[in-house]
This record gives C-alpha cells, structure tokens and sequence, in this order.
C-alpha cells in the first residue's frame, strides 16, 4: 500500500501519477502465457522466477511462447549459478568444480544443491534445482546447446574471478578496465549473446544480430554497469568492489575514500567516468534494438535499457549514490515503460531525452566533461542517422543536367497531360452509358416516357409561366378577409 | 621508386604547413609549397620542400611555377575568409569571389595545361551550412548546395562547381568540404572563443546550447588530402566528388566553447541562458546601434544564428570511399591547440 510520503509525492507530481494510471490500465500483455497446460514443475520454475528477479519477471512472462519457457529456464540456470559463485560461505575448492562443470549438471536428473548459506536469498531454488533440470529437459534442443554453451562459458569466467578474488591476485576486485569489462561480458555479454542466439533461432531477429557481436555485447554490458554504477554503495557495505581501479585511482588513494565527505568532488568525477565508460554504449544498444522482429521481444529488450539509461541521468552528478541505492521513481518507471513497448523511434526519443539530461547536468570541472559531451552528440548523432528528422531540402530551380533528360521530363509532362484528358472522358462516358442503360430498362418495364415528358412540360411551364398569376391570386384570398375585419 | 611530385597552393598557411609536414614525413613526395607568404615565424620549414612565392592570381608567374615543377598532383588549399562581422556582410564580394574562385580556375587551367593527374580541392562545409538560418542535422553529400548566405559559402560553392565539373578520366578531381579547422597556431577558431574571456561574455549562454556542430583538428584534414591524393592516383572512386571532413565528434557549441576555456584555466563564474529568439533581437539592436555610431560591434544577428542553430554532418562517405579516420580526437587536439598558441597572440 502507498504510504503516506508517496501520496505527497504523487499529488505534487500528477504527470507520474497519470503514467501510473495508464501503464495499469491500458497495458496489455503482447502474450499471455496458459497455466493450465502448463506441468507443476514449471509452474515451480515460474513460481522462482517471480521469486528471484523482481524487475524481468514481468517483462519474461509476456514473451512470444516460442520462446518463453527457454528464456525462463535460461534466467533460473544462470541464477542457481549466480546464486552459488555469490556464496561465500561455500570454501573454493567446493566452488570451484561446480562452477566450471554447471553445464554438465543441468543435464543430470534430480541434481539439487543444499550447502548454501541460510542467509542465500535464492537458497531454495538451489534446493529444489531438479525442477528447472526437468524442465531444461524438455526444451528444444537447439535451445539446450544455446544454453548449455552459455553455462559452460559463464561457469568458467565465474570460476576465474572466484579464485583470483580468493587468492588476492586482484585485492579482491578488479583492476583495469579491461578486467571490469570482462567481468561485466561473464555475468551479463554473455546473457546477451545467448538471448539473442535464442531470438535468432526462433526467427524473432534479424540473423546478422549474430554477426554483429560487439551489438549484444554492448546490450549486456550497458545494464551491468549500470547496475554496478547504481549499486556502489551496497556492494561497498558487502566488501565487494567492481569499480575498477584503473579509473578510481586517478580520482583517490584508496576506495573507501570515495564515500568520505570530504571526498565529494572527487567522487563524483569518479562515477562521471564511470558513467562516460557506459554511456558510450548507448548506440549501439539502439543499433541492436533495430535488429528484433516480434514485439515482446523487442519490449523484453527495450525496457531495461531504457531504465538503465534513466538510471544513468539518476546516478549522474549525484553524491547520493555514494550513500544510498539510488532508484528511478516508479512514475518514471511507467512513463518508460509505456514508451518502450511500442517502436524503436520511441526509445530513441527516449534515449535522446535522457543523454540530453546528462548533457545538461555536466560542467566543465568534471574531467571527462569534454568526452561526456561527445559521447551524448554520438548517441544523437546515431539517432538522427536512424530517424532523420529533417529532410534534405529538395531543389526546385534545379535544371536537367542534360538534353535527353530535358526530353524525357517534357515527355513525361505531355504524357501526364493526356492521362487527364483521358481520365475525364472516361469518368463522363461511364456516366451516359450508365444512364443509358437504366432509361433502356426503364422503357422495356413499361416506363411512359411521353407522359413524362408531358408531365414535365407542365410542370416547367406552370413554374415559369405562371409565376404572375400565384401573386395575382394572393389578393382575392386576403380581399374577403379584409372586407370582414371591416365589418 | 620515383617520388610523386606534389605541388601545394597556400603551402606555407595553417592547413598547407601541416599538409607539407604529413608529406614530407610519408617521404615518398617531391613537395612544391606555392604560396603569396613565406614560411611564417613559428612553423617548421623543410629544405627537402621547394618553397615558391607567387600569387595565384598572376597567371603567367604561376604558369612558370607549373613549368618549373611539373606536378602530378596539385592540392589547391588557398582561399580568403571574411572573419568576425564581416563574415555576414556582402562587403568585399569582390576580394573573396576573385581569390577563391577565379584563382582556383587559374590552378585548374595551369594544372590541365601541365598535364597534372590529380587535382584536391580544399573546399568547405559551408557551401551546405552557411545557409545561416537553416539547421542541419546530420547532413550528408545527397544534400544539394547552392543556397548559403555567405560570401565565403557562395563563393567556395562556386569554385568547388568548377574544380568537379573539370574532372576527368585524366584530369581526377575531388573536393574536401572541411568543417571549421583548428589548431596549433590556429587564425580563427580557438582566438575567437578565447577572446570571449576578456570580453566576459563567457557567463552566457545563446539558444538552447543543445545544438551540435562540427569542427575538424588540422593534422586530420591534412591526412584526408593525403588519402584524396593516393585514392585518385589509384583506384580513382573518389573522382567528381565531394566529401565531407570533420573530426566526427559533432558536440554543442556551448561544450567546446567551455573545453576551450577550461584549458585556458577559465571557468565561467555563472551560467545565464539567453533564447535565440531574445538573442536574435538583440543582435538586430546592436547591429543598428553600431551602424549608428558607425563602429564595428561583436556582436549581430549572424553571429547569434551561428551560435544558435544545429550543423552537424556525416562522414561516413568519407570513411567509406577514403578510408579516412579522424587520428587526433578532439579532448587531444583541444589540449595540443591550446598549449601551442599563446595567449598574446590571440588577444
């Protein structure tokens, strides 16, 4: 139930409250997904995912049933394994092998995981993980390699960071930009490829997405910083650290440093750059986007993005985030996602409304102002290159370049000329033969035309010839009765 | 291997030093440098470069020239551009249409007359952009020109008309529409956005500073020259056409203007927006007010519309057909710029 604080809000803002309103309403689902034909092991499967992701569940389940159940089963694989390298009470050595052979153990009927922590949130879609095996089972089997691939790949990048982090080679974290944009491709470019290789497959999107790779990549790689950018402060309170320090060393010493008052400037020149590493995906995002074919696919893909790009302009400049989990109001969230469940030019302008914001909120003392300022032209740039808003002025004195042109237009001009005139004799000729023949049938009825025509004689006389005499007459009716008002 | 002998018009100005220096450090040209200066003070000059002395303007000298140095390709960078307010008068027409377009056709003539292969035109984009009060968006060469307002747009459109419409099978030619250049030692661009430091107009802000425009770091239209020379000696695809050049980083007027000042250490105290619309009134004000007072003002309506509007354009034919790159982005370029020219000399 709405508190007391969001009436406030939303009585000062009627514009988010309306958004509200309209995406509850007047949304409908692109797909409805039917639980009745649905077995109980994936109506566990639905059950966890409701569970365990709060923000995709809605846009999953109105996916194209093509694809829904594979998507489904894709997000559960990786979050059991998500669920399991995020557990630190689970020693390496234990970790390890099971994080590299997860793709060997989606295979194995009625493998389920009890040894997580009592405080995993996501402990018991581990424990009962033989639901999702079951389910995996079931699916297509060009589906099960896209997934299976994906696992292998993710498993193993999981694995590598687990250990380093274990091991201290990287003082738990990461190090250069290259490291951070690796780890962002395990956990979330390779979602991105796999998902895409899904929709490919299913004729949801344009093959070349597939040749395209740094396309995908950028989809997963824009959410996933955007989501370590946003979620700083949380991961600093649980001593996990993704901001590289190739990037946070320039602005201090050490990272705890970043949340210190004092600090303030220097902090966020530090997420400015942050936010310029992730801001320079932004076109390509859009670029991928025009590449899907369905509808709940497109919305599947458009709607995090546009919230990732919201929650950029939220984080941008924004000494909050260095305190607290800074969201996108939920106003806000239903004004984006009404535009991102349309068409691709509506998330442009999405987009274009939100770099702007950014654009507007930098100042030249940030460090990265002059780069941040080309990234935001590069997005509206592509955008334009997209969805023209302007189109080149046409040219009217422009004179044919040469003589057989000159020719062929004055051709062209005559030629239009007697298609007029045919036209028109055409729509008139039709008249009189139509005519024709209704006055032929007429007559054949029985129709007297000479009593007609008399009739009409007539009549055409009275109406002319005997215009005088309907005044002349108006004085004998109206004498009588002046005669009696005399009287 | 026989060096290609390169004959360059205005070979001793801001962007024919720095065609020259690309050049000469690719080390396979016989470079003439043609121009009515001799190196200035300040740029490097090569004693492998043949400097001459000659105005474009006097045919028989430049026959000479041509006779002398027999090119295979000449890069015909010369032109004269009205700067400040009298970018926006029709005052000097006579100057401007005589250097720019009939000593580009004395270049042309010398050039066939010598038998040169290759002929790169510096051409500008303000034959599309100088239509001061339109906007442009992301415009390419599909875009017919012949409509700007200014002398110099006029009359570099004029000059690239004949320069494409003298190509042929042995004669190529090809234009290069170069967005504003800047640089080290730069004439124009970065001592126009310094001055504003002195004036103290940095504070305000004309239009809604969202509109994005193009510039172009000189060493990159110096590589572009380079590679219109090798793709017409060669393959030839760029024969008869026009490209644009800019750095591909179209950024807001306002934003540049800031990175200019930052890197002169200025930071403007306060920020005060000022709509085109007041701002295009206050022009017309002050133009009457210096007419009437017969002193030269700042400040005019071509100025506010200069400030105001979006012109930005495409460079993907250019990376398509020349293969062309902008190296030197602009965050580097800025700084290079502004470390180089002294602040003396711009104030």
């Amino acid at each position: 139930m709405p508190g007391v604080k969001d009436l406030a809000y939303y009585a000062v803002h009627p514009t988010q409250l309306r958004s509200i309103i309209q995406w509850k309403v007047w949304h409908n689902p692109v797909h409805e997904r039917d639980e009745s034909k649905e077995s109980e092991s994936l109506k566990r499967c639905f059950h966890f995912l409701a569970q365990t992701s709060r923000s995709f569940v809605a846009v999953i389940l109105e996916l194209h049933p093509d694809i829904l159940v594979s998507v489904a089963i894709f997000y559960l694989v990786l979050r059991g394994l998500d669920t399991i390298e995020d557990d630190m009470t689970i020693p390496l050595a234990k970790k390890e092998p099971i994080l590299r052979d997860f793709h060997n153990i989606i295979e194995q009927d009625g493998w389920t995981f009890t040894e997580n922590g009592p405080n995993e949130k996501d402990r018991q879609l581990c424990v009962e993980f033989n639901v999702v095996i079951e389910e995996y089972k079931k699916l297509k089997p060009t589906h099960q390699a896209i997934i299976k691939d994906i696992t292998k790949r993710m498993g193993n990048g999981m694995a590598d960071y687990v250990k380093n982090a274990e091991f201290g080679i990287d003082d738990n974290g990461v190090n250069t930009v290259k490291d951070y944009e690796q780890y962002c491709h395990y956990v979330a470019g390779l979602v991105g490829e796999g998902c895409t290789r899904l929709f490919v497959e299913e004729g949801k999107a344009n093959p070349a997405l597939l040749k395209r790779t740094e396309l995908h990549e950028s989809m997963g790689q824009f959410l996933q910083q955007v989501n370590i950018i946003r979620d700083i402060k949380e991961d600093f309170d649980d001593k996990r650290r993704f901001w590289p320090k190739e990037i946070w060393s320039k602005h201090v010493d050490n990272f705890e440093d970043l949340f210190k008052p004092e600090n303030k400037d220097k902090a966020l020149a530090c997420s400015s750059e942050m936010i310029l590493t992730a801001l320079r995906r932004a076109d390509d995002c859009l670029f991928f986007l025009a590449g899907i074919k369905e509808q709940s696919v497109f919305n599947f893909c458009a709607i995090p993005q546009s919230m990732a790009i919201a929650t950029l302009d939220a984080c941008f400049q924004n000494h909050d985030i260095f305190k607290r989990n800074v969201k996108i109001t939920k106003g806000d969230a239903c004004q984006l996602m009404l535009e991102s469940t349309q068409n691709l030019q509506l998330v442009c302008e999405v987009f274009k409304r939100y770099t702007r914001k950014i654009h507007k909120k930098s100042n030249p003392h940030d460090p990265n102002f002059l780069q941040i300022s080309i990234a935001c032209g590069k997005t509206e740039q592509f955008i334009e290159s997209i969805f023209p808003s302007q189109k080149p002025p046409v040219d009217e004195k422009k004179n044919p370049t040469n003589v057989e042109e000159a020719a062929r237009l004055k051709k062209e001009a005559e030629e239009s000329k007697w298609e007029t005139i045919y036209m028109i004799s055409a729509v008139i000729g039709t008249v009189v033969f139509i005519s024709g023949i209704m006055l032929v049938v007429a007559w054949f009825a029985g129709a007297r035309f000479d009593i007609a025509l008399g009739q009409a004689k007539e009549q055409l006389g009275q109406l002319f010839g005997s215009s005088g005499s309907i005044n002349a007459s108006a004085p004998l009716d109206t004498k009588p009765s002046t005669d009696h008002s005399e009287l | 291997m026989p060096s290609t002998k390169v004959l360059i018009t205005g070979g001793t100005g801001f962007l024919g030093s720095e065609i020259v220096k690309v050049l000469v450090e690719a080390k396979d040209f016989a470079i003439t440098a043609l121009d009515i200066n001799p190196p200035s003070l300040g740029t490097e000059s090569y004693s492998s470069v043949t400097y001459v002395r000659c105005d474009i303007l006097n045919f028989k000298k430049l026959r000479e020239v041509f006779k002398e140095a027999r090119p295979t390709v000449v890069l015909h960078t010369v032109a004269v551009n009205l700067l400040g307010e009298s970018r926006y008068s029709t005052q000097g027409k006579d100057t401007v249409f005589t250097i720019n377009v009939d000593g580009t056709k004395n270049v042309i003539q010398a050039s066939q007359e010598f038998g040169v292969k290759a002929f790169v035109y510096t051409s500008s984009v303000t034959v599309l952009l100088d239509q001061l009060e339109e906007n442009f968006r992301n415009a390419d060469e599909t875009w017919s020109t012949g409509r700007a307002t200014t002398l110099y747009g006029q009359s570099k459109t004029m000059a690239e008309g004949v320069v494409l419409s003298s190509n042929t099978p042995s004669f190529r030619t090809c234009a290069l529409r170069a967005a504003p250049i800047f640089g080290p030692r730069d004439p124009v661009t970065i001592p126009t956005i310094y001055g504003c430091i002195a004036n103290g107009e940095t504070p305000f802000i004309l239009g809604s500073g969202n509109n994005l425009q193009d510039y172009v770091y000189v060493s990159n239209v110096a590589d572009a020259h380079v590679l219109a020379l090798h793709n017409l000696l060669g393959l030839g695809i760029a024969a008869g056409e026009a490209f644009f050049i800019t750095n591909g980083e179209p950024i807001t007027v306002r934003d540049l203007c800031l990175a200019v000042w930052k890197e002169f250490g200025h930071y403007p105290l306060f920020q005060l927006r000022i709509p085109e619309e007041l701002a295009w009134w206050m022009g017309w004000g002050l133009e009457w007010a210096s007419w009437l007072t017969s002193r030269k003002g700042t400040f005019s309506r071509g100025v506010v519309l200069d400030a105001t509007k979006t012109r930005y354009v495409s460079i993907s034919k250019a990376r398509r057909v020349l293969g062309y790159i902008p190296r030197v982005s602009l965050p580097e370029a800025l700084q290079i710029s502004c470390q180089v020219s002294p602040r003396i000399e711009c104030v």
